[in-house]
């Protein structure tokens, strides 16, 4: 498969008065065309930040992007001027969020809300752009999509404004889709439902999927690949399957186990101890020795770097898995010398 | 829409009968009477008794009220006690559109202007920009408008000459549109101030708001231009609360109008509220506090009608 986003070394760091918070990093990931990759991590991990990177929509003038390249088939992004990246927005990469009772416009209707994006990108006359916004509200499920058009977004339940974000951001057939927690705020009927959509959607337009979550079941139902986040760097990266049956960072053993097992017998959940570090209070050496069960000596000196592992299939930064890579080199210099 | 606009009016005459009962109290509570004003010092008592039985001055409150009110329902404001045999209803047909004129004005030119820097304001908060708007918006705020009336005549009018000192039409002349202009540019400007002090600062306030929402970053995300996320998606949202407070400042539009034509010697309806109040000319305070009160109602109706214009979420 073609490659057809690649972050290299993104850091998006915050500026206060006083103190700088590193939000992301240096973090590096590439998606394929048409492959659904998931972003996981808790809360404050900078997930949400990576995503916001790749649209160039850090809120400014606090938020930056201060080092690192978004290629977006080939395309640096980082070096696009506003005016360049408003084409990208909405065109080549669309964006989903999690509150879908928020993120429609309360004042305008739903037809106008999709429409103005296929007249502003495709340049289409608005008869027409209106026939294609109820082909798309159909599309997405929702039913009496000719008269919905006219209805403004108050009259809807979350299930269906999330279709309409959908169906808004499927208009211009986008080569990237990314979806922040785009179940969170859904029930969980409506969540598989919604789950099911994207699938199939991305399958049809052959639509990439950078999925932002935090929720390891919508992760197992929909994605390929996983990239674990911690402390706004990547820990783990693997395919879906692998990562589930042989979870190798000690941060992501602990998401998979505290994920609660509905044939277990023991009632209790298994919580990671601790909190993730705040920006300010990052811990030397690596971000997760504080609550790593198998920490030693070194994590709390030295930051571990992101290893390749059997065959270049995942990567994993930890130094439990130094030894038995002989000879590995840092994954990052590994991944690129291939290109 | 048209059912709950009649229901808004049916439910508006309670308030007008309280009003008219408030103010008509009120003004009865102040001391002295018209003919201690209008007669000859000199006047022999039982025509003073005469005089004040034929204008009904001698009636029990109530009753005075009750006659007043009865003849007010059918047109009849009755017969200004100062200008003999004037009608009262004359004297405000004559006057009230030269105030409703510079009102209008003056509203059109607070809308355009606090707007457009309330919006400024929000879209660079805590900038240099925002703190000069902010600055120059509690200034106004501050500045009371007689005063600053005062000073634009001392320097533009008096010293400089550009604007007439007051007025609305230079006299002897036939009429001319750019002259009626330059009559209206500093009283429209003077009542203007203070009330686009307020607007410029809830724009802001309810802008600031908007352009934090989920759906202002849904907006960026299709790719529009700053400008038109802002204007298209903010906008409309940002004016909602801004109609509420424009609805409550109507009244006191008005209110500055009784200021601003004294200083500027505008020949409305305020004017001559002013002149009716030293000279306890009873029939044309109440015909005047009157048509304030409907006109404020009025008011408060069409700010709850552009709610629905602006807000889909709102039926009635």
């Amino acid at each position: 498969m073609e490659e057809l986003l690649r972050v290299e070394n993104l850091k998006t760091y915050f500026f206060d008065k006083k103190k700088t918070i590193k939000a992301v990093d240096g973090v590096d990931f590439a998606i394929k065309r048409g492959e659904t990759v998931a972003l996981v991590g808790e809360s404050g991990c900078g997930k949400s930040m990576t995503s916001l990177s790749i649209m160039r929509l850090v809120p400014a003038p606090y938020g930056k992007i201060v080092e690192g390249e978004i290629h977006l088939e080939g395309k640096n992004l980082v070096r696009y001027t506003e005016n360049e990246m408003c084409k990208i927005r909405g065109n080549d990469i669309s964006m989903i969020f999690q509150e879908p009772m928020t993120s429609l416009n309360p004042v305008l209707t739903i037809g106008e809300q999709i429409t103005e994006v296929i007249t502003y990108h495709k340049r289409l006359p608005r008869k027409k752009a209106v026939q294609q916004a109820i082909e798309l509200l159909k599309l997405v499920g929702i039913p009496r999509a000719e008269s919905i058009i006219s209805d403004y977004p108050h009259r809807l339940s979350g299930g269906m404004r999330q279709r309409v974000m959908i169906a808004m951001a499927m208009s211009c057939d986008p080569k990237l889709l990314i979806a922040d927690e785009p179940t969170t705020a859904l029930d969980v009927t409506i969540q598989a439902q919604i789950l099911d959509l994207m699938k199939d959607l991305s399958k049809k337009v052959n639509t990439s999927i950078l999925l932002i979550t935090h929720d390891l079941g919508v992760v197992s139902e929909l994605a390929e690949r996983v990239i674990v986040m911690y402390a706004g760097q990547i820990v783990e990266q693997a395919s879906v399957d692998d990562l589930f049956e042989e979870p190798l960072h000690p941060y992501t053993q602990g998401l998979v186990e505290s994920v609660p097992d509905i044939d277990a017998e023991i009632g209790r959940l298994n919580p990671i101890k601790g909190n993730v570090p705040t920006p300010d209070q990052m811990p030397e050496g690596c971000r997760f020795a504080p609550r790593c069960t198998h920490a030693f000596d070194r994590c709390f000196k030295e930051e571990p770097q992101l290893l390749q592992k059997k065959y270049g299939t995942r990567t994993v930064r930890c130094f439990l898995y130094e030894d038995e890579e002989k000879g590995a080199e840092h994954a990052r210099k590994d991944q690129y010398s291939h290109r | 829409m048209l059912s709950y606009i009649i229901r808004r009016i049916i439910m508006a005459i309670p308030l007008l009968i309280g009003i008219s009962i408030l103010s008509f109290g009120i003004i009865h509570l102040a001391p002295g009477d018209p003919t201690a004003l209008m007669m000859d010092p000199n006047i022999k008592p039982e025509d003073m008794e005469a005089y004040k039985e034929k204008y009904g001055l001698n009636d029990p409150p109530h009753i005075q009220y009750l006659k007043w009110v009865g003849n007010m329902i059918q047109g009849d404001f009755g017969q200004s006690l100062i200008r003999q045999g004037t009608d009262v209803s004359f004297l405000i047909t004559e006057r009230l559109p030269n105030t409703l004129f510079l009102m209008l004005v003056s509203t059109f030119l607070a809308l355009i202007i606090s707007i457009p820097f309330g919006i400024l304001s929000a879209r660079k908060p805590y900038t240099l920009t925002d703190y000069s708007v902010t600055f120059t918006s509690f200034l106004g705020l501050a500045t009371p408008n007689f005063w600053f009336g005062l000073v634009l005549i001392m320097f533009l009018s008096v010293q400089l000459g550009w604007f007439p000192t007051g007025g609305i039409a230079t006299l002897n002349e036939p009429f001319s549109l750019w002259d009626r202009i330059h009559h209206l540019i500093l009283p429209a400007l003077v009542l203007a101030t203070a009330d686009m002090a307020a607007l410029t600062r809830y724009t802001r306030t309810s802008m600031l708001e908007v352009l934090k929402q989920d759906y202002i970053r849904t907006a960026r995300a299709k790719g529009f231009k700053e400008r038109k996320v802002v204007y298209k998606h903010g906008l409309r949202n940002g004016l909602i609360p801004v109609i509420t407070i424009f609805g409550l400042l109507l009244p006191s539009f008005f209110a500055g109008t009784v200021i601003v034509e004294k200083i500027f010697n505008w020949p409305g309806i305020g004017l001559l509220f002013i002149d009716a109040a030293f000279q306890r000319d009873y029939p044309v305070i109440m015909a005047i506090t009157v048509i304030a009160a409907v006109l404020t109602v009025i008011g408060n109706l069409i700010a709850d009608i552009l709610y629905a214009v602006f807000d889909p979420r709102i039926e009635y």
